[in-house]
Order: structure tokens, then C-alpha cells, then sequence
């Protein structure tokens, strides 16, 4: 780096110093007149001109000049904007795909042409480091743009850039870190250039946001699909059809009319099935041909379970035979509306089948598919490590307790419960976590559980009657062995622990459940959980009942008695929002008759936290009932629905803003580009005029030469304390020797 | 078949290993039955060889075997009991309620004759009809799924007399509980046959049913 002194301003020594001199000058020939002599005059004159001096030294700026080459990588930070807006249809495709093909075909080329790196970001609301395959994939759904702060991000996250190129619609909504980005960028001489993509024109747009529907339904029994739609127009959507397709095939269609303006409401069909199955209900919009609106997405599917719910089928796999698999099937033998189908590995390779219920079922020795799991309600994994079990079969088993509301129990010892679940798919399902070392074990004494409070709330743990029930469980008889577990998670409910071992967690877990997704999941980490029943002093009814109603509690976890629905109406801020709330049968209790009100809460949440509505309510099979909740600030309402023990059995949430921000303005913003280039000396330039690669290869050699171009920096060099002090002294020094010898 | 046995065999010497290595309290709970005179000695280490032929076919896993008496408190901690012998014997009040009890909680009992021996079966129907009021020791028939459950067996064949061999049981509520093989079951997998060659059941059909029935009790 080189550096030196010089003057910004020199003409002040031109036209200051004839002055300065003559003005000194006239000074010492008055001195000499008035009969000073010669020592005294030349005195005085020295200590003004070394204060003239100075102060024109300071008028003429004395500055320090540093000349340095700029620290530049070749390598160029790429924003690829992937809100929203992107995803609004361009000719030939969507904003982002064209934008994408421009990346490919033009874009990449030329860098590679020109031996510059690419660090790719996307930005929306936020800015994600992506590679290639990210952004070819991704799908634009933002809900804002913020390229300000890509931009400024962009620059921490890339030491010295030779300049950022912004791939957007240009169309920003968020604004407060552009002046960051601008300091970033002036800061560092980094220029910006801008592709703007899209067309310059409004682009009006209608969508279907989601399609709800209870997870399950009796069979002959009215239910709801819902969808909630939205149009975005200055102008007026058409009039279309609404369809309801059942497992791809037409079912239902309405005719939705024209309205004006953008709005946000609700559609739904009443659906019937006569039989039980796996039904996939898509909603659908079809628009006139010809129209000028644009739909962004015109369906969207949700799954129904139609099931009477009268027997209860229990899988249970076991990676060797045990015998609690045998004293499990025999307690449950005194209930025939639970029927258990076993999967027993009797050696390596070969599988023993159950209770299937007919010779093609399961032959592949466990479910490969979701309509060969949904028949069961309860999945029992026993005695088997995540190993013994494929990825895909973990995520099924992951899959029917999130999505069909089974439920999943994982039942074993010290050989089951070990670290090898770590990082499992089947891991996150499960209510507790796993050390990575076993701990000791091979020194286990015999051991009685011990019954938390919570589990004693729990219906699968009354196995006698109310007062005597803590007493049952304390007679159990001790246990030898255990699977060490870590800690519960969040959220999961311990029902049992071991009388003495501890951990950081506290006794150590024996049983534990925890809700995953529609479901429920629970572990039992205790071997030979059979000694209970074979015990001679056991009292074989509590063992029968205990297993009995567990695998009823955790196989009917995801079964909902109640659904929730919005009515078909506009759904819009500072206005009543109604709502549908509906018990439907349960099959055990309409066996005896029984249609008795039951007692649920109704509560709704604002986007804030605050319950705007929450309403105990006695609901009878049936009966629908009516709510409403009013609405005044945007955001997501989310409405529940409680039973007594406060499980919740329905939710629905409803997205109430006035506008989506991402979506208000759809025409391109060249003019932000171009005053982002501005200021950073660089360019702003439509896609369609980067077609050959001219313009971008342009703008980019136009940053390759100024990142060339050596930096100068100037620093001021006058104002000092040093200065400042020769020049008091100089004018202290005058004074003083005015006075001492008595002069005016 | 015996080709399939063989192979079985060998490739789970794997899993004989491991079963070996594994805690002392496993799975396949087996307690030898000492009854009346007889310290379940009877036909050596049988026990042991009944340990190592499931041990070897299956998943199961199987430690050493306990000798018990029906009066043993232990008897309430192993769910699977084998008891043979040559002789007579009798129960007492005692023991017989201990094995009601057994049962009703779902213990289960493997007995053979031993050496084709007819006074042991013909004690053990006496006897174990006294268990249940009303339920005698009765033929097993072929269609039951304890001929199924880990081999399909269609008979079991006499190697002396012209005639098919059926399992015998006890049932509670519906349950086998209790089997018996007459025809000296225990000597066609243990002490290579030598006490009982040529009479009673084949080696090899000996080695498949007591690997069914050791399923069965574990399934069911």
C-alpha cells in the first residue's frame, strides 16, 4: 500500500501567501516606524507567520492519500429470490423456472467463461445458502422478499465478492435492512446487479389453500371436506367450478360465482361412505379457458380413514420369540373385539404369521404399504433394534401413528432399549431418548415399579377399583431386568420407574408415552414383563385388564369423536368467523343405545396467544353446534376442541390477513434494481435483454475492471492536537511578548 | 426334510453362539420337573439337548435348564416345565394345586415317556386328568396348530408298530396347557437315541416336535 501527504486544496497557498506576506510586511515597517527595534520587530513577525503559516496549511486540507489494490475473490454472490411472487406463471412456465433456465443457460456459462465462482443463496423473507440441486428444486412459496437483507447477509456471508447478482421480480416488501445492504455495498465498492424476471404488467391469481377433512369416519355417517380458497385481484374473478374428486375419480362439483376484489372463504361437501377403506378426497378448481386470471394452485387432497372401529386389530412384530407375546395374547383372549395378528421371527430368515386374516396378508412379513397398515390400530414392536427393520418400514411405522393416528408401543429389555436407536427414523416417535453408552448392566437386582400419578389418571392403569387401584400396582411382583433409557422428552408423559436407579432424568423410566402426530406412542422397558401374571399370588384379571385396556387406549388415541369444520361463508378480519362443531357415534357406546351428552371445550386462539372464545359444551351424536368467534387481528386463528381429560380432538386453523403481502404486487420493479445499481455502480437489466448473454457478460466485466482498479483512500492530516498546539503557542508566544514589552 | 434341518442347523450356529452369550435369564425358561421318586434325571442331559435343539432351530433363546419340584416356589417364575420318566408316580394335593395354578396363569408342561415306557404315560393321564375338574388328558389331532407352528407335520409315524403317534394334552379354558408324548419323545433328540432305538418316535421327527411344541408354548 502506498501512502502520501498532499493538499487538497493548494490554490489556498497561491492566493494566501502574497496576502499573508504583505500583511506581515506592513506589520514590521508600522513596528520599525513606531520605534521598535530591530530583535523586537523580527520577534513578532516570526510568531505571526508560523500562525499565518498554519493556518494556511489548514485551509488547504492536508491530507493523507493511501493507494491500495483492492482485495478481490473471483467469485460472485448469486440471490436467487424464491417468494412467492416467483411462482406466478411467466410464458412458457412459472417466474422461478424461467429464472432457473436463464441460471443454466446463460447465467452459468458466461461465469464459467469467465473462471468466477458462484455462491448461490435463496431469499425470500430470509436468505438460505443453497447448491445447484436446491435451487433447481425448490419450490418459490416466501411469503416476502426481502432483498436488502439478502444483500446484506449475502456480503457477511462472502469475504470479497466481485459483485452481487440479484435473480428477482424486483418486487420488495421488506425494507428494513436496506440500509445494511447499502453500506455493505458502498463499503466495500462491491457493485449490484439485478436481472429483473417477469412480466411489468399486474398478474391477478386465484388458489386453493388447503382441503380439510376428519382423519376418520364411521361408515353411513355425513362428514365434511373443506377447502379454503383465495383470489387476489384488483378486478373481478370469474365465475368456476369447484370439484370433489374421490380417489381421482369425479364425485361432486359447484358452481362457485363471479365476485369482485380479493377475499379469502371457505367451500366444503358433504361426503357419505357406505364402507370402511382408505378414501382420498382431492378438491379441485377449474377455470373458464380464456380468463385472465391465473390459478397458483388449483387442488389439494386429504385423506379420510372410514372405519367402524368395532374390532381392534393389534400388530405385533417381535424379533424373537418371548413369552409376552404368548401371556399378552392370552389376556387379551377374554376380548373378542381385539384381535392380535403376530409377526414372529422364528429364525433368521423365516416368519411366523398369526391370525392373518386371509393367506396374502403380511406374507412379506411386515406391512409394505399404508393400506396394508391402516386395517391395524395398534403396531406392538417387540424385542427388535431399528436394524432389523428397513428405513422405508420405520417411516411407515412413523407414518401410521403421525398420519392415521395409530399407535406404536415398543416393548423389550436391555436388548431392545439400547443406543442403536439413535438417529433411527423410528427414534422421534418414541417418548424417550437414548444414551450412546448402555450403562452398566449384568448386575440387575430384582426391582418393583413404581406407578406415576400420571399414569394412574390414564384408563389403561385402573385395573382395580378406584381406592385399591395405587395399592394393585404396588403389588406387583419385582422384575430382573431393564432398558436403559435416557430422558423423557418434552412432552412425554412417564407412567413408571424403577425403585432405585437413577439418572440425570431423575428414577429411571420404565414406561413412558408420549402423542406423535395423530397418535400415540409408548415404550415398556421392562423383560419378562409375563412374570406379573405367572406370579402364583398374581391376580391374573388385573394383568388381562391392564393389557387390554392399554392396547385400547393406545390403538384408539388417533380415533376422533369430534370434528371441526368452518362454515361456507367469507372468512375475513373484523367480522364473526362460524364454525361447526359435531360429535359423531361411538361404536361401542351406539351397541348399547347410549347417546348421551358428553362434555368437550371448545377454545380458539388469535394470532397473539389470546382465547377469543372458550366454551364448555355438552355435544350429543348428531347435533351439530354452532359457534362463531370474532376476528381483529391478522394472522392464524387456531380452534380446538376438548374432551373432559382435555385431550384434544379437533383442530382447524384459519389464516385470516387482509392481504397476502407477497401477492399484492405481481409486476416486475425494474426501477428498485436500477436504484440499487446506482448506488452501487452496477446495472439493472431485464432477462429478456440477457438472452445472448450480452448484457450480463457486460455488466460483469464492467465489475471485473473495477475490482481492478487500485482503491484509493484519503485521510485528513491536519487537525491535530500537534497543530493545534504550534498554533496557540506560536499566538501564546506573540502575546506574551507584546505585553512584556508594552506593546498595544 | 433332513437336508432341511441339517442346514437349518449350521446356519444358525450363529445364532447357538449369541444365545450362549446372552443373559442369564432368558427367554425360553426351562424347568426340569423332580415328582415323586424321580430327581428328573431320567434319560441324562435331555433337558439340556431339548435347550440346545431350540436353541439351534429358532430365535429363542435358551439358558441352562432348573431342576424343580412342583412344590418350589421357582416353579411360578419359569413358564415352560419338561418332566419324563419310566415309572409310575403319584401327585399330592399339593402339587396338583400348584400346577392348577401354573396353568390357569399360563405356564405350560412338556412330558415324554421315556424308552417307550407305558407305566409314566399311563401315570401322567391319570394324574394330570385330576388337574382340571372335568377335563381329561385327550388325543391331540392333527388339525391342531401345534402340528403347524414352526414344521408342517402331517403324522408322526411308529418306528415299530404300524400305526400313526398323536401328542397328548391337557386343555383349560380352551388352552393347550399340558402335552405328552408317549413314545418316547425325549430319547429321539437326546443321547443319540441309543435307549430307545427302534421303538417310538423317529430322530428326526422327534427333533420336529419338540421344536413345534417349544413354539407353541411360546405363541399361544
Amino acid at each position: 500500500m502506498l501512502r502520501e501527504f498532499t493538499f487538497e486544496y493548494p490554490i489556498v497557498f497561491l492566493a494566501g501567501i502574497p496576502p499573508a506576506f504583505c500583511l506581515l510586511a506592513l506589520m514590521a515597517w508600522r513596528m520599525r516606524r513606531g520605534g521598535q527595534p530591530p530583535q523586537v520587530v523580527a520577534a513578532l513577525i516570526t510568531l505571526r507567520t508560523i500562525a499565518l503559516a498554519i493556518v494556511l496549511c489548514l485551509l488547504a486540507r492536508p491530507v493523507w492519500v493511501a493507494t491500495e489494490a483492492k482485495k478481490v475473490d473471483r467469485e460472485i454472490v448469486l440471490l436467487v429470490d424464491s417468494s412467492e411472487s416467483m411462482s406466478l406463471p411467466e410464458e412458457g412456465g412459472t417466474r422461478y423456472a424461467k429464472m432457473t433456465a436463464f441460471i443454466r443457460e446463460t447465467l452459468l456459462p458466461v461465469l464459467n467463461k469467465e473462471k468466477i465462482r458462484v455462491r448461490p443463496f435463496l431469499f425470500s423473507g430470509n436468505l438460505e445458502a443453497a447448491d445447484a440441486d436446491r435451487v433447481a428444486h425448490t419450490i418459490p412459496d416466501g411469503a416476502a422478499t426481502d432483498l436488502g437483507g439478502a444483500i446484506a447477509h449475502g456480503m457477511e456471508n462472502s469475504a470479497h465478492p466481485l459483485a452481487v447478482i440479484a435473480l428477482t421480480d424486483g418486487v420488495a416488501n421488506e425494507s428494513v435492512n436496506n440500509n445494511a445492504a447499502l453500506g455493505a455495498l458502498m463499503e466495500s465498492g462491491t457493485p449490484f446487479i439485478g436481472v429483473g424476471i417477469g412480466r411489468d404488467s399486474e398478474v391477478s391469481s386465484i388458489s386453493l389453500r388447503n382441503v380439510t377433512a376428519p382423519e376418520s369416519a364411521p361408515p353411513k355417517q355425513v362428514f365434511r371436506v373443506s377447502a379454503q380458497l383465495q383470489a387476489i385481484t384488483s378486478t373481478n374473478t370469474p365465475a368456476f367450478e369447484l370439484l370433489l374428486l374421490r380417489d381421482g375419480k369425479f364425485s361432486q362439483s359447484r358452481k362457485i360465482p363471479s365476485s369482485r376484489g380479493s377475499r379469502l372463504w371457505s367451500e366444503s361437501f358433504e361426503v357419505t361412505e357406505p364402507a370402511e377403506g382408505i378414501h382420498f378426497y382431492t378438491v379441485q378448481i377449474q377455470l373458464p379457458k380464456d380468463e385472465s386470471i391465473t390459478c397458483l394452485k388449483s387442488a389439494a387432497t386429504a385423506e379420510v380413514r372410514i372405519t367402524a372401529e368395532n374390532e381392534l386389530r393389534v400388530l405385533f412384530v417381535q424379533g424373537k420369540l418371548t413369552w409376552d407375546f404368548k401371556f399378552i395374547c392370552r389376556a387379551l383372549s377374554a376380548d373378542s373385539s381385539v384381535k392380535v395378528t403376530g409377526l414372529s421371527h422364528t429364525s433368521a430368515k423365516s416368519i411366523f404369521r398369526q391370525n392373518v386374516e386371509n393367506p396374502g396378508e403380511l406374507t412379506s412379513g411386515f406391512p409394505v404399504s399404508m393400506e396394508e397398515i391402516a386395517p391395524f390400530r395398534l403396531v406392538v414392536i417387540s424385542s427388535l433394534n431399528p436394524s432389523e427393520l428397513t428405513p422405508q418400514q420405520q417411516e411407515l411405522v412413523a407414518r401410521f401413528c403421525r398420519e392415521l393416528g395409530g399407535g406404536v408401543l415398543l416393548l423389550g429389555g436391555p436388548g431392545t432399549f439400547d443406543s442403536s436407536w439413535q438417529g433411527s427414523k423410528l427414534e422421534q416417535l418414541l417418548p424417550v431418548t437414548f444414551d450412546s453408552t448402555p450403562g452398566v448392566t449384568g448386575i440387575d437386582r430384582a426391582f418393583h415399579l413404581q406407578v406415576t400419578d400420571e399414569a394412574l389418571q390414564i384408563p389403561a392403569f385402573q385395573i382395580a377399583d378406584q381406592r385399591a387401584n395405587r395399592a394393585a400396582w404396588a403389588q406387583l411382583p419385582t422384575f430382573s431386568q431393564y432398558g436403559r433409557v435416557a430422558n423423557a422428552k418434552p412432552g412425554a408423559v412417564v407412567w413408571a420407574r424403577h425403585e432405585e436407579d437413577a439418572n440425570s432424568d431423575g428414577k429411571r423410566i420404565l414406561m413412558a408415552s408420549q402423542r406423535y402426530g395423530a397418535g400415540l406412542s409408548a415404550v415398556i422397558c421392562i423383560e419378562n414383563f409375563w412374570r406379573w401374571r405367572l406370579a402364583k399370588d398374581a391376580n391374573i384379571q388385573q394383568f388381562d385388564r391392564f393389557w387390554q385396556q392399554l392396547f385400547r387406549y393406545l390403538g384408539q388415541a388417533g380415533r376422533k369423536t369430534v370434528s371441526l369444520s368452518f362454515t361456507d361463508e367469507e372468512l375475513r378480519l373484523q367480522s364473526d368467523v362460524h364454525m361447526v362443531v359435531e360429535r359423531h357415534p361411538d361404536p361401542d357406546s351406539s351397541k348399547h343405545g347410549n347417546a348421551d351428552s358428553a362434555d368437550y371445550k371448545v377454545v380458539v386462539h388469535d394470532p397473539t396467544g389470546r382465547v377469543v372464545l372458550d366454551q364448555k359444551c355438552g355435544l350429543i351424536p348428531g347435533r351439530p353446534l354452532n359457534l362463531s368467534f370474532h376476528t381483529e387481528t391478522e394472522g392464524v386463528y387456531i380452534a380446538s376442541v376438548q374432551d373432559a381429560q382435555g385431550v384434544e380432538q379437533a383442530t382447524r386453523t384459519v389464516d385470516l390477513r387482509n392481504g397476502r403481502v407477497e401477492l399484492e404486487k405481481t409486476a416486475r420493479d425494474m426501477e428498485n434494481l436500477r436504484q440499487w445499481a446506482n448506488l452501487s455502480g452496477g446495472a439493472a437489466l431485464r432477462v429478456e435483454d440477457c438472452a445472448d448473454g450480452d448484457g450480463i457478460v457486460k455488466a460483469i466485466r464492467r465489475a471485473v475492471e473495477k475490482a481492478g482498479t487500485p482503491r484509493k483512500t484519503v485521510s485528513p492530516a491536519g487537525l491535530n492536537p500537534w497543530v493545534l498546539a504550534a498554533l496557540l503557542l506560536s499566538l501564546g508566544a506573540e502575546w506574551i511578548l507584546r505585553r512584556k514589552w508594552g506593546l498595544p | 426334510m433332513n437336508r432341511k434341518l441339517t442346514v437349518l442347523l449350521l446356519l444358525t450356529c450363529g445364532v447357538l453362539h449369541c444365545s450362549q452369550a446372552a443373559d442369564d435369564i432368558s427367554t425360553f425358561f426351562i424347568g426340569r420337573l423332580k415328582f415323586g421318586s424321580n430327581d428328573g434325571s431320567d434319560c441324562g442331559d435331555v433337558g439340556k439337548d431339548l435347550i440346545s435343539l431350540v436353541s439351534r432351530a429358532s430365535t429363542v433363546q435358551v439358558t441352562q435348564q432348573k431342576l424343580l419340584k412342583l412344590s418350589d416356589t421357582g416353579l411360578f417364575e419359569t413358564p415352560f416345565l419338561f418332566m419324563n420318566g419310566h415309572n409310575d408316580f403319584i401327585l399330592s394335593d399339593t402339587e396338583l394345586e400348584n400346577l392348577r395354578v401354573y396353568f390357569a396363569h399360563g405356564g405350560f408342561l412338556l412330558a415324554s415317556g421315556c424308552c417307550t415306557n407305558p407305566e409314566f404315560p399311563k401315570a401322567w393321564r391319570r394324574e394330570f386328568s385330576r388337574i382340571f375338574p372335568g377335563e381329561k388328558v385327550k388325543p391331540i389331532p392333527y388339525e391342531h396348530l401345534i402340528y403347524r407352528s414352526f414344521y408342517k407335520i402331517e403324522h408322526i409315524r411308529s418306528v415299530d408298530e404300524n400305526r400313526d403317534v398323536y401328542l397328548e394334552g391337557v386343555f383349560y379354558q380352551g388352552n393347550l396347557v399340558a402335552v405328552l408324548c408317549e413314545q418316547g419323545l425325549c430319547c429321539s433328540f437326546a443321547m443319540g437315541n441309543n435307549c430307545n432305538r427302534g421303538h417310538g418316535v423317529a430322530p428326526e421327527d422327534g427333533k420336529k416336535i419338540a421344536l413345534n411344541i417349544a413354539v407353541y408354548a411360546l405363541t399361544h
